[in-house]
């Protein structure tokens, strides 16, 4: 075994670790995914020109591609400018400000569109006044999705032939990148999305969602519909409490989207034993110590109520419900599911 | 036009030419990838070659009824062979025929010379007899000339080639992507290696199964014409082959390729050369070369790859 010694940290950490969860289960463990298209999508910027030490990079994100960002801005010596709601937390701003990056919440949300709207026109103002910043634009840069092709190629390498791939969808990157990847080996794959209730994603209407980190109010072009074989929709209750299990069970200290996932990809895992499941667990805990990991604040949100067994089959997007409902996709695109 | 052959002179009647064939070939910067790859259930040492379309041999044959050919230089041995055998495939034995080899590629550096003279060679014999020769014969037969090859003989196009047994175990593409190469010598005080005494190497499972990727991630670069995930495999290849054939000061070429913002950086697997590649549409291209040359202090030259 030959051990590596890296240029930097985000080197070492970009790449997941692969942890055996039971017999047929297996986590790709990340210290902070949005590493993986981040990293990607700024050396490609460079490498064509767009984008120069010292150039500045802008992007609306208050989670954690901005941190991604942030850090390769370190490394690299990019100024990043990232436009932000209110709703960040302190800590984390003050985290991503220590990695020298700007964090400009945007004050009051939009009159139609609300703080989507207000950040996306802070961005387009902030992109006049900026010399000649280059936008990763996650949402619909295709080079996000391309950049997962080395997380599928460490889970190919590691795992040989997988049949079902689970994990939470945002912008869908990591799902269609890493599905897209594995598909070449392995064509009957099955992608398996996690959403929450009040996200667009996968056709339900927009509304306020207690659970984040997954989830959109505006429809990302990264996300191919006629990638997924079933979606499910889970609610912060049932999350949270995954989230724990998985850290009580398997010492594994995730965020939330994590659990999300686990919960899912245990369900798949266990009523198919000989399948071979992978989830993706895109970033670590820390963020949450004072909300999902601290009971008090679980109990003062009425977020510990009961768990139910299993998850309620849909097969109309409008038709699900709290706290957790499953749509077997098919690989059909979102009007073909809606026309049902 | 002739150069002196003593052999020749020492005649007393000079044949007559029947008929000339004249041929080139280009010679290449080494690799972008290699390996030892699956095809079916069987594995092969195989590679991917970087063209390099400012050098070339050229050949030049005078066919004669002279029942020999003969060859200037006369160190020229492979490109010789490679001229009976095709010269073989007319069947009449009173063919024989003056080859003369023009040269420009360094010898021992790893960018195929002996390769680039036998496919001039065997194209300008191939003239010479108005037989019509593809590149899978040409191929076939050139490795028959000596004991490894490369895939010169496919020209632009992208293969992945078994250099050892001479046929394309993977087609990739046409081309590949626009990019330019800044080449210099790892080792420019040396003598070069001879390219052909190199056993095959011997990856481990982990190894091989990282090449797999790697081939993966080319056919996806190639099919979309996308020069940085280029730049990544040649990258990955070189970093993975300086734990069987180091070169010399490669691991500060991989840090300057990173801080300038190349693509990648490509080498010569079984010679000395080393390439750093860029985008051919980067609005700083020509800033990064400048960049480069001024960090490399060796001789270095540039050229264009692709479409």
């Amino acid at each position: 075994m030959r051990l590596d010694v890296h240029n930097h940290i985000a080197d070492a950490l970009v790449l997941p670790r692969i942890v055996q969860l039971d017999r047929n289960l297996y986590a790709a463990v990340f210290f902070l995914m949005k590493l993986m298209p981040a990293q990607d999508i700024l050396a490609r910027a460079k490498a064509s020109g767009r984008l120069r030490p010292g150039g500045y990079v802008l992007e609306t994100t208050s989670g954690t591609f901005g941190l991604a960002l942030a850090m390769i801005g370190a490394l690299e010596q990019y100024r990043v400018v990232l436009t932000s709601d209110p709703a960040i937390d302190a800590t984390f701003a003050r985290r991503l400000a220590d990695l020298g990056a700007r964090v400009d919440i945007v004050a009051e949300p939009a009159a139609i569109g609300g703080y989507q709207r207000a950040r996306l026109d802070r961005m387009a103002v902030l992109e006049k006044e900026l010399p000649e910043p280059f936008i990763p634009n996650q949402y619909d840069n295709p080079d996000n999705p391309r950049s997962y092709a080395r997380a599928a190629a460490v889970l190919s390498e590691a795992l040989g032939p997988i049949d079902v791939l689970v994990g939470t969808v945002g912008s869908g990157g990591s799902m269609c990148g890493t599905g897209a990847a594995l598909r070449e080996a392995s064509p009957s794959l099955e992608v398996v999305g996690v959403d929450t209730f009040g996200s667009v994603l996968f056709g339900q209407p927009d509304q306020k969602r207690v659970l984040r980190g997954l989830g959109n109010s505006l429809m990302p072009k990264n996300l191919d519909h006629a990638a997924f074989s079933e979606v499910h929709w889970i609610d912060a209750n049932e999350a949270f409490a995954a989230t724990r299990a998985l850290h009580r069970r398997h010492a594994l200290f995730m965020g939330p989207t994590s659990g999300a996932a686990y919960r899912v990809a245990r369900h798949r895992a266990e009523q198919n034993r000989d399948a071979k499941v992978v989830v993706l667990f895109a970033d670590e805990g820390h963020r949450y110590q004072d909300t999902v990991y601290d009971d008090a604040w679980l109990r003062a949100q009425h977020l510990d109520r009961p768990l139910v067994e299993a998850p309620i089959a849909v097969d109309d997007p409008l038709q699900a419900i709290p706290p957790w409902s499953v749509l077997r996709w098919n690989r059909r695109t979102l009007a073909e599911v809606a026309a049902k | 036009m002739l150069p002196a052959d003593p052999a020749a002179i020492e005649r007393t009647e000079a044949p007559a030419a029947l008929a000339r064939g004249e041929a080139r070939a280009t010679a290449h910067h080494g690799e972008i990838l290699q390996g030892v790859f699956r095809h079916r259930d069987a594995w092969s040492p195989a590679l991917v070659t970087l063209p390099c379309p400012v050098l070339h041999s050229r050949a030049i044959f005078l066919l004669d009824h002279s029942g020999r050919v003969t060859v200037t230089p006369a160190g020229k041995t492979k490109a010789h062979r490679a001229a009976v055998q095709t010269l073989a495939k007319a069947g009449d034995p009173r063919l024989g025929g003056t080859l003369v080899i023009e040269c420009e590629v360094a010898e021992g550096w790893g960018l195929g010379s002996s390769t680039c003279d036998v496919t001039a060679a065997i194209r300008a014999v191939a003239g010479a007899l108005a037989i019509e020769l593809p590149s899978s014969v040409i191929a076939r037969d050139a490795v028959r000339a000596e004991l490894a090859s490369d895939s010169v003989m496919f020209g632009a196009e992208v293969v992945l080639f078994a250099h050892r047994d001479g046929w394309v175990i993977e087609p990739l593409g046409a081309h590949l992507p626009a990019m330019t190469v800044l080449g210099f010598n790892c080792d420019p005080t040396g003598s070069g290696v001879d390219t052909l005494s190199f056993p095959p190497i011997a990856y481990p499972p982990d190894e091989l199964e990282h090449l797999e990727s790697l081939r993966v991630a080319l056919r996806r670069a190639v099919a979309v014409q996308d020069p940085w995930s280029i730049g990544q495999v040649a990258t990955a290849s070189a970093r993975l082959h300086q734990r069987y054939l180091p070169k010399p000061g490669l691991e500060r070429i991989f840090a300057l390729a990173e801080a300038l913002g190349a693509l990648g950086v490509q080498v010569a697997h079984s010679g000395t050369v080393a390439g750093v590649l860029f985008d051919r549409a980067d609005p700083r291209r020509e800033a990064k070369l400048e960049r480069l040359r001024a960090e490399l202090e060796t001789f270095s030259w540039t050229f264009n790859v692709g479409s």
